[in-house]
């Protein structure tokens, strides 16, 4: 039975098991008798009782049945003349797979046909367990808890306690996830260091990862010139646009601009903050790089590149402008006003209470806003990858090519490699780094933000 | 008090002296100077987004449009073999390809312009508007019609603006003849990509983006809303709770690419799930989403007042009823405006699909959440690495589209932000 129509069926089971709850729920009300529950609680129980246990275990089904699909198919005769793990026989497998499941109608591949009839068997067989598995498991929790539907019974309690562990379940989600981001990320980050060096890795000048030495891998994988090009772009250039435009901004927003202008501008400030990515990459490589080639030229940089660090870090810059517009705002916004009017009473300007005043009692607000900024900066991936280059260069010249971490990723990531070379281990330690780095710069940022709110309230 | 002493002997400041005038003058002119330090640092942050915008626009305009050649087409001399009777429902389009009319297009077009431009002036789809034209009128199939017809993609770009040298010589002479024209591109918005620019549509990318945010959008809200409500209304103090909120916090600022990491090794690696499928798309869609509703969620529920729960709860619901019949119905509009947004943002997210494969160069529409597709941004970023110059504009139109989507969904937002935030 195909997903949709399998998940119907179950929603109907439990809905009529709703139905019957709830019928005899009221049969057994009686007048001059209090009840602990409902009728509506205990066709509840009997709903959720039928329809979370056959769900769970399709969930945990629909990400081991491919496994074993495969497993079963690997089994037959057929699959005998396979070629060993690797890009070649992936390619067959999956190939027969959308044969078997009617996706394609031709195969590239003699072997993929052949295997087809047993894929097309093996995925029929394990549906069918699939759906049989399914209902019993509704049919059996529905009847479990229909049979407990009785005027004693505290559906109610027991309904809430059900509801209480969703909820539960759904905020552990997300320390799943972030234990799925370490775990994956250490993982294949271990295999990349099991063969080249974490040294070699972390302070090596050299990285060229399209030529790997088996012999020597880390002599071509040394990532320093990757974290310098990222700290140069997304904390020194998009910063020295980022900051002043976003400070600057905040101050003039919320100390002089009228409601009306405010009520026009933020919106504004969203919509560049709504623009996506991929935009801005393509209005850096397009519009702002030829002109950023030309004016280097023009002031007698000899070695200007059209994918400059220039043009990556001041459109990112722009990008982020919002970003810290927005947090310096809340910062601002914090300090008291009576040291403002304090201020403003002993005869200073507004100017001159802004840079003596507020900003001196915003600024770790502000620092933080920053970090948080920065550490958005050297995560943003594709402005760097349209518009900056995938050469490796250790240089101070903002007109020279550099390249980043999340560009080299991409970069690893998108050829045809297998899947355990140390080209494509390498994206995985790249990611472990930079997941740290944001991490660290993150919680700093966050902690300084609370403490600094702490001491004004 | 007969001896008291003077608070002060200092002499009170004489404003009046000019040396104190030109300081106060000078101070007032540092204010001046200030304010239109920030006046200008907002009009040109202004300026930045209408140049964006702008540029977008104007390159863009041109994607939607196609330039169209006047070409007789004589199908009474053309060998053409169809049956007229075979003309009517789904038997045509078969019947048409196995008649030539590929070949016979092209015949005209030479017999029209000469063997050397008549080769290359039309777009490869052309002969597709010919078929179309024939089934709606089979008549015209013993008659000679001129025909608006696509020219390739060379030609077309000369006639929307600067172009080869060669192609500016055709466009002239056409022009000249006035056989030119410009018309509605339908097939931009209704087919899928393609390798030929006069071709390529958005319609299988927008179709791939909805897919995925349907998933999304089905994992993250209920699982952000429910966490939020745990979170915010139930979770007792303890290091558990700072554990989870520390991790949602940090799930938020973490970026896009090392959930894209996170889903190459997990959904692909792990459980092998199929790659470049909507269905893995929006798994890793979710998990970078579900951080922003929850936060979202959580300021709404907690501008909800205390008086409220008080009140149910004095008069006998229990803390689930609470929740489920009071909290949240007066949260909602707040919760749906930080999903929205949450959403905005996962549609114009690239790099974290790029890592999961969803670059593949795929022609055809996907028909459910496990075919290979591609997303609107990824295919912006698809044609902005084509060499052919026609792709130019179809790149500045297809993020014209996504721009419209990311628009409507914002302006939605702020309107509902508007219309139901309740200050209480």
């Amino acid at each position: 039975m195909t997903g949709p129509a399998l998940l119907l069926l179950l929603a109907g089971l439990a809905f009529v098991g709703w139905l019957s709850a709830r019928a005899r729920a009221v049969a057994f009300r009686a007048p001059k008798r209090r009840f602990s529950s409902l009728p509506g609680h205990h066709a509840w129980y009997v709903a959720l009782w039928t329809i979370l246990p056959p769900l769970a275990f399709l969930g945990v089904w629909s990400l081991v049945s491919p496994a074993l699909v495969t497993d079963a198919v690997l089994a037959t005769p057929a699959a005998a003349q396979l070629p060993p793990p690797g890009f070649e026989r992936a390619s067959i497998l999956s190939e027969a797979r959308e044969l078997a499941q009617g996706d394609a109608f031709g195969a590239f591949q003699p072997l993929a046909r052949a295997l087809e009839p047993a894929y097309a068997a093996a995925q029929a067989r394990y549906d069918w367990i699939a759906t049989a598995v399914a209902l019993l498991l509704a049919l059996a929790g529905g009847g479990w808890a229909y049979t407990r539907v009785r005027p004693g019974f505290a559906a109610r309690t027991r309904t809430e306690r059900i509801v209480m562990g969703l909820l539960l379940a759904a905020s552990l989600v997300a320390i799943m996830t972030t234990i799925g981001i370490v775990v994956s990320l250490i993982w294949e980050a271990g295999r990349f260091f099991a063969r080249v060096p974490a040294a070699d890795f972390l302070f090596g000048t050299h990285w060229s990862p399209q030529v790997i030495d088996p012999r020597d891998p880390g002599a071509s994988l040394g990532a320093l010139p990757l974290f310098w090009g990222t700290f140069f772009i997304g904390a020194v250039i998009a910063m020295a646009v980022a900051l002043p435009f976003g400070l600057m901004s905040a101050i003039y927003l919320t100390q002089y601009a009228t409601p009306r202008v405010r009520s026009w501008v933020k919106p504004m400030l969203e919509v560049l903050a709504g623009v996506p990515t991929v935009v801005y990459g393509y209005f850096a490589a397009l519009t702002v790089a030829p002109y950023v080639r030309d004016f280097a030229v023009g002031i007698g940089v000899e070695t200007a590149s059209s994918e400059s660090a220039l043009v990556a870090g001041s459109v990112m810059g722009i990008m982020i402008i919002p970003f810290i517009s927005s947090l310096a705002d809340d910062a601002l916004a914090a300090v008291p006003a009576s040291m403002r009017d304090g201020s403003l009473a002993m005869g200073a300007t507004p100017s001159e209470t802004i840079s003596r005043v507020l900003l001196p009692a915003a600024l770790p607000g502000v620092v933080g806003g920053v970090l948080l900024a920065v550490s958005r900066a050297i995560g943003e991936t594709m402005i760097v990858v349209m518009a900056a280059s995938g050469v490796a260069n250790l240089t101070l010249n903002p007109f020279e090519s550099t390249t980043t971490v999340t560009r080299q990723i991409v970069d690893l990531l998108t050829g045809e490699a297998e899947f355990d070379s140390p080209k494509t281990l390498a994206a995985f330690a790249l990611g472990l780094t930079l997941f740290v780095i944001t991490f660290l710069l993150n919680m700093i940022a966050l902690s300084v933000v609370r403490r600094y709110r702490e001491a004004y309230e | 008090m007969s001896n008291a002493a003077p608070f002060s002997t200092r002499r009170p400041t004489d404003w009046a002296t000019p040396a104190m005038q030109s300081r106060v003058r000078r101070r007032y002119r540092a204010e001046r100077r200030f304010r239109l330090l920030g006046l200008a640092a907002v009009t040109l942050s202004g300026a930045f987004l209408l140049f964006l915008l702008g540029s977008m626009l104007l390159r863009g305009a041109g994607g939607f449009l196609e330039t169209r050649v006047a070409m007789p087409i004589d199908f009474a001399r053309a060998s053409l073999d169809v049956d007229p009777r075979r003309l009517q429902g789904r038997a045509a389009d078969l019947a048409l390809a196995g008649a030539g009319l590929e070949g016979a297009v092209d015949d005209a077009a030479v017999a029209a312009f000469g063997p050397d431009l008549g080769g290359r002036i039309l777009s490869d789809g052309a002969w597709l508007r010919v078929r179309e034209a024939i089934k709606d009128d089979p008549s015209v199939l013993s008659r000679r019609v001129v025909m608006s017809l696509p020219v390739a993609s060379p030609i077309d770009v000369a006639a929307k603006g600067p172009g080869s040298v060669e192609a500016e010589a055709v466009v002239a002479s056409l022009r000249s003849g006035d056989l030119l024209s410009t018309g509605l591109n339908r097939e931009f918005l209704l087919s899928a990509d393609s390798t030929d620019p006069t071709r390529a549509g958005i319609w299988g990318a927008l179709k791939g983006s909805i897919l995925t945010m349907l998933v999304t959008l089905l994992l993250a809200f209920p699982i952000g809303l429910l966490a939020a409500l745990y979170l915010e209304e139930y979770a007792p103090k303890n290091r558990w709770t700072d554990l989870i909120e520390v991790s949602i916090n940090n799930l938020a600022a973490v970026p896009s690419i090392i959930f894209g990491l996170l889903g190459l090794a997990l959904f692909l690696g792990t459980f092998g799930l199929p790659r470049s499928a909507p269905l893995v798309g929006g798994l890793t869609l979710a998990l970078l989403t579900m951080p922003v509703i929850v936060i979202a969620s959580r300021n709404a529920i907690k501008a909800v007042p205390p008086s409220i729960r008080d009140a149910a709860l004095g008069v006998g619901a229990s803390p689930i009823q609470v929740v489920f019949h009071h909290v949240l119905p007066l949260a909602l509009p707040g919760i749906l405006t930080g999903t929205i947004i949450g959403m905005a943002r996962a549609l114009g997210e690239t790099a974290p699909l790029l890592m999961i494969g969803m670059r593949a160069f795929i022609a055809a529409p996907p028909d459910g959440i496990t075919d290979p597709a591609t997303v609107l941004p990824v295919q912006v970023f698809l044609w902005s690495d084509e060499v052919g110059r026609g792709f130019v504009e179809k790149t500045s139109a297809a993020i014209v589209v996504l721009l419209v989507f990311l628009l409507a969904m914002n302006a939605l937002a702020i309107h509902l932000r508007n219309r139901f935030e309740t200050r209480w």
